[in-house]
C-alpha cells in the first residue's frame, strides 16, 4: 500500500515542527496559562499581585453590570447568528437558482468578506447617524424617531445590523458550495413533482446542507462574541447605558480602561470557556455526521 | 416587402437570427427560463448589500458630506483633494504602509511556519504525530481576547510595545493554516510521493519541486484569506500600539473619526479613510476569488 510518510529523520520532522510549536507555546498556550493564573490574583497598578483566590469570579457572579454584559451578548449573538443566515441563505438559493451571470452575483454577495468591522461600523455609524445620517430621514418617515445615540434598544440594533452585514459575504461562500453539491437529480425529481421553489429550498436542500449550516452556526457565533469588538468600540462604546457593552467589550474596558487584570483575565477565562464548548459541541456533532455519512 | 411587412416580421426574423447563433440564443433562453422576477430581486438584494459602500464612496469625493436628501447623492468635485488630504495630511499613507507591512508580514511568516509543519505532519513517520497535530489544532481556542492581559505584559516585557514584531509574531502560528495545507498535501496522490522519494529525492526538494507546484491555487488561497485576516485586525493594535506613527489603518480610522466628531475634520474625509481601509482586500478578494472559494471548501472539511 502507498503510504505518505517516506521521511524518516524524526530530527528533521522535529526541526520542521519547531517554529509552529515554539511560537504557538510562547505566545498562545503560556498567556493563556497565565491568564487562568492572574485570575486568582489581584493586580495593583504597580504591577504588585496579591492572591484573592476565587474573589475575582464570586465579584462577576454578583455584579448586575457584567450580568447585563451576559445577557446582552446572548442576545446579540443570537439575532446576528439568526439573521446572516437567514439573509444567506435567502441570497445563496436566489444565486443558486439563476443561470445567467451567477458567478457575477456570487461575487457581488461575497465581497463583504473582505470589509473590515472598522469600516463597516464607521460607514454605519455615519449612514444611521442621527443629525446627518442619509438613511436617517426615510426612516423617520416611517415614523420612527432615530436616536440611537441615547436609546439603547436602536443602539444593539443599528450595531447587529452592521455586524450582520459584514458577514454574509463569508456565509454565501460556505452555502453556495454546499447547494452546489446538492445532487442535480434530487433537484429534477422535486421540479417534476411540482414542489415549489421555497418548498424546494426548505426540504430539500437545508437538510442536505445542514453539516455546512451546523458549521456556519458555531463559526457565526464566534464571530459575534470575538469578531466584533471593532463595531463596538467604533459605533457605541458600549453604551447607552450599557446596551452596547458585549463581553468582549467589557473586558476590553476592565483590562485597558480600569487596568484591573485580575478581574479582566477571569472575564477572558469565562469567554475561554464560551468557545471551548462551542468548538466542543462542534467537535461532536462533526463526528456524528462522519459516522453517519450525512 | 412594404415597411408594415418587415416590422411586423421583424421579431420573428431575429429570433431566427439569434437561433443561428447558438450562443446568444442560448442566453436568450436561460435568460427566459431565470424569469425577470428572479433576476430583479437579485439586483434589488445585492444593491442594498452594496449601497452603504457606495454611498460612502460618493461622499468621500464631497467636500463636507452632509447628506440629508437623496438629491445630496451627487458624486462631489473634493475627490482628488479628500483622498491627497487624508493619505498625506491625516497620516493614512503611513497607516496604510503600516498595515501593509504588518499583513505581509504575517503571511509571509505564517505561510512558511505552517508549510514546515504540515510537512512533518503528513509526509514524516513520527511518533505522536497526531498529538503534534492536536496540540497545534487546540490553539484555535485561544483567540487574543482569552490571553490579551498576559499576552500584553509579555511582549511589553520583551520590549515590543509599539513595534513591527508586536503585531506579528504573535500571529505567526497558525492552526487554520496548517489544517488546510494538511487536508490538502492528504489529497495527493501518495503514488506521486512513492516515486518522488524512489528517486531519492530529500524533503526539501520534494516540498519545492513537488508539493509547492501542486498547491498553488491552496497556497494563494490560504495567503489571501491571512491577508484579510491580518488586514481587518483591530483589537491587538489598539492595545498595544500607542505610537501613532506606528498604527495601523484600522486603529487609523477611529482616530479620524474622533476627529470628525469634535468637527476638526469633515465626515466626507472619514468616509474617505473607510474607503482606503476596505480596497486593499477587496482587491484581493476580487482578483483572486477562485482560488480563495477553493481553499474555503477545503477549510470546512
Amino acid at each position: 500500500m502507498a503510504t505518505r510518510e517516506v521521511f524518516e529523520s524524526r530530527w528533521e520532522a522535529v526541526g520542521l515542527l519547531v517554529p509552529t510549536v515554539i511560537v504557538s507555546v510562547v505566545f498562545l498556550y503560556l498567556p493563556a496559562v497565565r491568564a487562568v493564573e492572574l485570575s486568582f490574583f489581584e493586580v495593583g497598578f504597580g504591577g504588585t499581585s496579591t492572591l484573592v483566590g476565587i474573589e475575582n469570579y464570586r465579584q462577576l457572579l454578583a455584579s448586575g453590570e457584567y450580568h447585563a454584559s451576559v445577557a446582552v451578548s446572548v442576545l446579540f449573538a443570537l439575532v446576528v447568528v439568526v439573521g446572516v443566515m437567514a439573509v444567506s441563505l435567502f441570497l445563496t438559493f436566489l444565486i443558486h437558482e439563476v443561470g445567467v451571470g451567477q458567478s457575477l452575483y456570487l461575487v457581488a454577495s461575497i465581497w463583504p468578506y473582505a470589509l473590515p468591522p472598522a469600516v463597516a461600523g464607521l460607514v454605519f455609524l455615519f449612514l444611521a447617524h442621527p443629525t446627518l445620517g442619509v438613511f436617517t430621514q426615510p426612516i423617520e418617515a416611517l415614523g420612527v424617531e432615530v436616536d440611537w445615540f441615547s436609546d439603547g434598544g436602536q443602539a444593539l440594533a443599528v450595531v447587529t445590523i452592521a455586524a450582520i452585514w459584514k458577514q454574509v459575504g463569508y456565509n454565501v461562500i460556505f452555502m453556495i458550495a454546499a447547494m452546489n453539491n446538492v445532487p442535480k437529480s434530487l433537484t429534477e425529481t422535486a421540479r417534476l413533482d411540482g414542489v415549489g421553489r421555497l418548498k424546494r429550498l426548505v426540504r430539500v436542500y437545508v437538510p442536505i446542507m445542514s453539516p455546512t449550516l451546523f458549521f456556519l452556526v458555531i463559526m457565526n457565533t464566534i464571530y459575534a462574541f470575538f469578531g466584533t469588538f471593532a463595531f463596538v468600540q467604533v459605533m457605541t462604546k458600549g453604551g447607552p447605558s450599557g446596551a452596547t457593552n458585549i463581553l468582549i467589550f467589557d473586558l476590553y474596558r476592565t483590562a485597558f480602561q480600569f487596568y484591573e487584570f485580575g478581574v479582566a483575565s477571569a472575564k477572558s477565562v469565562v469567554l475561554f470557556a464560551v468557545v471551548g464548548v462551542l468548538m466542543y459541541v462542534q467537535f461532536r456533532v462533526t463526528e456524528e455526521y462522519a459516522h453517519y455519512g450525512g | 416587402m412594404t415597411l408594415l411587412e418587415t416590422l411586423t416580421d421583424a421579431p420573428d426574423r431575429t429570433a431566427e437570427y439569434l437561433r443561428d447563433r447558438p450562443g446568444v440564443a442560448d442566453l436568450r433562453d436561460r435568460l427566459r427560463e431565470d424569469g425577470l422576477a428572479l433576476h430583479a430581486l437579485l439586483a434589488l438584494s445585492i444593491l442594498v448589500l452594496v449601497a452603504p459602500v457606495l454611498v460612502a464612496t460618493v461622499v468621500s469625493t464631497k467636500e463636507l458630506g452632509i447628506v440629508t436628501s437623496l438629491a445630496d447623492l451627487a458624486p462631489g468635485s473634493h475627490a482628488v483633494a479628500n483622498y491627497r488630504r487624508a493619505l498625506v495630511d491625516l497620516e493614512f499613507g503611513q497607516f496604510m504602509l503600516n498595515s501593509f507591512v504588518m499583513s505581509l508580514a504575517i503571511v509571509v511568516g505564517k505561510l512558511t511556519v505552517s508549510v514546515l509543519a504540515a510537512l512533518a505532519i503528513v509526509y514524516y513517520r513520527i511518533p505522536y504525530k497526531n498529538a503534534a497535530f492536536l496540540f497545534v489544532l487546540f490553539t484555535l481556542l485561544l483567540p487574543v481576547p482569552v490571553r490579551f492581559v498576559p499576552l500584553f505584559r509579555l511582549v511589553t516585557d520583551l520590549g515590543w510595545d509599539n513595534t513591527m514584531l508586536a503585531i506579528t509574531v504573535p500571529y505567526i502560528a497558525s492552526a487554520t493554516t496548517v489544517f488546510i495545507l494538511r487536508q490538502h498535501f492528504l489529497s495527493i496522490p501518495a503514488s506521486l510521493v512513492e516515486n518522488a522519494k524512489l528517486d531519492g529525492v530529500g524533503p526539501f526538494e520534494f516540498l519545492w519541486h513537488v508539493l509547492v507546484p501542486m498547491s498553488k491555487g491552496v497556497l494563494v488561497g490560504v495567503s489571501v484569506i491571512m491577508f484579510v485576516y491580518a488586514w481587518n485586525q483591530y483589537l491587538w493594535p489598539l492595545v498595544i500600539i500607542n505610537d501613532q506613527s506606528q498604527q495601523v489603518v484600522q486603529v487609523g480610522l477611529g482616530l479620524l473619526r474622533g476627529q470628525a466628531q469634535a468637527g476638526d475634520v469633515a465626515w466626507a474625509l472619514v468616509m474617505t479613510g473607510s474607503m482606503l481601509t476596505l480596497l486593499p482586500p477587496l482587491v484581493l478578494l476580487a482578483l483572486f476569488r477562485k482560488p480563495l472559494l477553493q481553499t474555503f471548501t477545503i477549510q470546512q472539511k
